[in-house]
């Protein structure tokens, strides 16, 4: 029903006259000639935050694959916990790292979503795993696959009952598929290595310099692609699956307690939200992924040269209310969703306002054109 | 396609100076002529459509009568309500093959309802619950005649018999008046003529891109989506009004008082003059009657609210079937404050919280059986106070 429409180039040029032609009319643009330490921005976000980011992704990754070993082979329950807790440790950090489409991982894939349909589409499709531990062949790189890879096809291996099974460990030891299973799990894992390999060897060999040089105002500067993938991972990753997708905001109204994050092991789903959330603000103020308050020129510092600093005031003021409304949730949205779902829209609601300061505003103050509008042509 | 609105782009700037008049983002310096009628062409065709909004106002005709014919039950009536594109929920097969629904378009305003889907989903859910009660409670009693805490059937002196809740209410004029304002005015004054909506569309109007395949900038079809909310089943070029059950019939109501003789041609002037602005590209014109619409529809909604209040008041305890059908006509529309739009503000001219107290008011204990001359005057008086027109104005001139 809604069709997405780019509109780079001509917004662009429509700024460009607006600049050049009439300066007193429009003193929330001109951007394009500030001088602004762009490069400064751009090391800080690539020094202090992406690169750190990632690096303590691609750990966790790895400590997760030594925890996948060891449940292999010594096949327990005690050995699947601490699977489990190596995978949520993983979850965590990649929370960090879900809104950095840009490098290798822009590569992977020109889906709406970038690289996150490799690490985090959910619902899972649980008969998709079946079939593949029944035999059926699969490629984890094809967009089917999409649904049952990354962390919730490990949250359903991990937490989840196979058909027939009785718990969860039984997909790895009585069910008749096991080596399926068994296979199946280290194929996600190898998947989720392997991509995570490739992002971080490209930011520590070779894009971190390109990134951080790439200062153009155009719509192929790092500011205009790292703005588009922030506010894209907003809108969708955080916005609209953590939360106004389970509350029914996309579906007139119908909930979905099943697509949560992190379904099967269920009591983690605002957790992953807050971080999640967490990262997006220390991105916006600059603040360093390991240094407490530290930060540098950022998307907030920026809009202080700009003289908006009530903007960037009004973003954190709707971050800080976004939280409010997150944490007031059930630690399962699962539930929040079934007993009471009023407090998972009013948590969408207060997400959603940022999104017109982000995306709007923001965007608008930058100079920077949002490559996805929706607009419903009816 | 890029490549070629590049080269637009660079040729744009090399012809053009630095003067200020080569600013086209708006400013007086477009004069804006509005034509005869609301008739707007691009290469020789309409560049006018509307198309989805004459639908969802056909859809909602369909569901107002069927809220009157027990034969439907609580699910054929939900989903004439929230309409799947292929169901069989209408008699008229066009409306069955469409995409379109009523209740996404209720309560879903850019600018009242984007970051308040809360709300949003409470006013749905209040529109679902006067479907759901007027099948489980008045259905089962049609034929009998409704006493204070029981529905059933009122004949009015003149003869017509009226359908009402256990409080008195009409479920079906609940959701037709109140329709007007969640679905129609909303739409018409918090949408499609929002300039926060159409900001995003500024620079594909400036450079005149269409919508692909279609005949109209993004922004030019929007402001048809507003007019046609109100025309949609109308002539656009010579409205008639009092083509359909909803905005387009009311303000044939209020055009014919005496007192606000001439809002019509108020409201389809600032349409036709806005939408010319924005072929012009002269967006301050264009704003300029947005705010002229929003005031005059939101005075068609509260002039109707008290006109009914006013009116249910004098029959009030002599013929109740009477009062109670004009105090169902007036509930619907008091709901439909909430959507109404001050001019020049964010703001609706009663907030839902205001809102709300009326109809707790209006319902509270057996509802229209207790109401009282008193509560109807104040509460009347409270609505006009907020606009430009007095009780006396907007009552019945008899």
């Amino acid at each position: 029903m809604k069709k997405m429409i780019k509109k780079v180039v001509f917004l662009m040029c429509f700024v460009g006259l607006v600049i050049a032609c009439s300066s007193s009319d429009d003193s929330n643009g001109g951007s394009n000639n500030d001088n602004f330490d762009r490069s400064g921005l751009l090391s800080n976000y690539a020094d202090n935050i992406i690169v750190p980011a990632i690096t303590n992704f691609q750990l966790k990754v790895s400590e997760l694959s030594i925890a996948r070993d060891n449940f292999l082979n010594t096949t327990n329950q005690s050995n699947l916990d601490l699977l489990s807790d190596a995978w949520l440790d993983a979850y965590k950090a990649w929370q960090f790292v879900g809104m950095y489409n840009i490098g290798a991982a822009e590569t992977f894939t020109s889906n709406l979503n970038g690289f996150r349909v490799y690490y985090n589409v959910y619902p899972v499709s649980t008969s998709l795993i079946e079939n593949a531990a029944a035999g059926n062949s699969y490629s984890l790189d094809a967009d089917a696959y999409f649904a049952a890879q990354g962390f919730p096809a490990l949250d359903f291996l991990i937490h989840g009952i196979a058909d027939g099974d009785s718990t969860p460990l039984d997909k790895f030891t009585s069910n008749s598929n096991s080596q399926g299973f068994i296979d199946f799990l280290n194929a996600v894992n190898t998947q989720i290595t392997t991509r995570t390999q490739l992002v971080l060897n490209d930011w520590q060999n070779n894009f971190r310099d390109e990134f951080v040089n790439n200062t153009s105002s155009s719509a192929i500067g790092s500011i205009s692609k790292i703005v588009n993938d922030y506010i894209n991972y907003y809108e969708r990753a955080l916005r609209a699956n953590k939360i106004g997708v389970p509350a029914g905001n996309f579906s007139a109204g119908q909930t979905f307690p099943d697509k949560v994050e992190a379904y099967y092991k269920n009591d983690v789903s605002r957790e992953l939200a807050l971080l999640s959330l967490e990262a997006v603000q220390r991105f916006f103020n600059g603040q360093s992924f390991n240094g407490g308050t530290t930060s540098g020129e950022s998307l907030a510092s920026y809009l202080d040269y700009l003289d908006n600093s009530d903007l960037k005031n009004d973003i954190n003021a709707q971050f800080n209310a976004s939280r409010q409304q997150i944490q007031s949730l059930n630690t399962s949205f699962s539930q929040q969703v079934s007993n009471d779902n009023t407090k998972m829209t009013m948590a969408y609601d207060a997400l959603q306002a940022a999104v017109v300061l982000l995306k709007v505003d923001m965007a608008s103050v930058f100079d920077i054109q949002i490559d996805f509008i929706d607009n419903d042509g009816d | 396609m890029k490549k070629f609105a590049l080269s637009l782009c660079v040729i744009g700037a090399l012809i053009t100076s630095c003067s200020s008049d080569d600013d086209n983002s708006g400013g007086a310096d477009n004069t804006v002529i509005a034509p005869a009628t609301y008739q707007f062409e691009r290469n020789g065709m309409t560049s006018v459509s509307y198309s989805g909004q004459t639908t969802r106002i056909l859809m909602a005709e369909e569901l107002i009568d069927a809220l009157k014919d027990t034969s439907f039950n609580e699910a054929q009536l939900d989903a004439m309500f929230n309409h799947q594109e292929g169901d069989m929920d209408f008699t008229d097969a066009s409306l069955n093959a469409s995409d379109k629904s009523i209740r996404s378009k209720t309560a879903a305003s850019f600018d009242f309802f984007n970051s308040n889907t809360t709300d949003a989903n409470a006013i749905k859910s209040d529109f679902e619950s006067w479907i759901a009660e007027q099948v489980a409670d008045v259905y089962p009693n049609w034929a009998n005649t409704a006493t204070p805490g029981n529905s059933g059937q009122l004949t009015e002196n003149g003869g017509s018999v009226r359908y009402v809740n256990a409080k008195g209410l009409e479920l079906n004029q609940a959701v037709n008046k109140g329709l007007i304002g969640a679905l129609m005015g909303d739409q018409l004054m918090n949408n499609y003529i929002s300039k926060d909506l159409l900001a995003q569309f500024e620079a594909a109007n400036d450079s005149e891109t269409l919508v692909t395949d279609k005949n109209y900038t993004d922004m030019e079809h929007d402001w048809d989506e507003a007019f046609g909310y109100l025309y949609g089943t109308d002539d656009a070029l010579a409205p008639q009004l009092n083509q359909d059950s909803f905005l387009n019939k009311y303000l044939q109501r209020v055009e014919d008082d005496p007192d606000f003789t001439g809002i019509a041609q108020d409201i389809y002037n600032a349409f036709k003059l806005g939408r010319a602005a924005i072929v012009a590209k002269n967006y301050d014109v264009r704003n300029e009657q947005a705010e002229i619409i929003r005031e005059k529809v939101s005075e068609v909604i509260a002039i109707r609210a008290v006109y009914y209040l006013q009116s249910g008041k004098l029959t009030l305890g002599t013929d109740n079937a009477s009062a109670f059908h004009d105090l169902s006509e007036g509930f619907g529309f008091i709901y439909s404050l909430q959507f109404t739009r001050k001019p020049n503000t964010d703001e609706p001219y009663f907030t839902k919280a205001e809102v709300d107290a009326f109809i707790t008011q209006l319902m509270a204990g057996n509802g229209f059986w207790d109401s009282t001359s008193t509560m109807l005057d104040d509460m009347s008086d409270d609505i006009a106070g907020r606009f430009n027109f007095t009780v006396e104005e907007a009552a019945p001139s008899n």
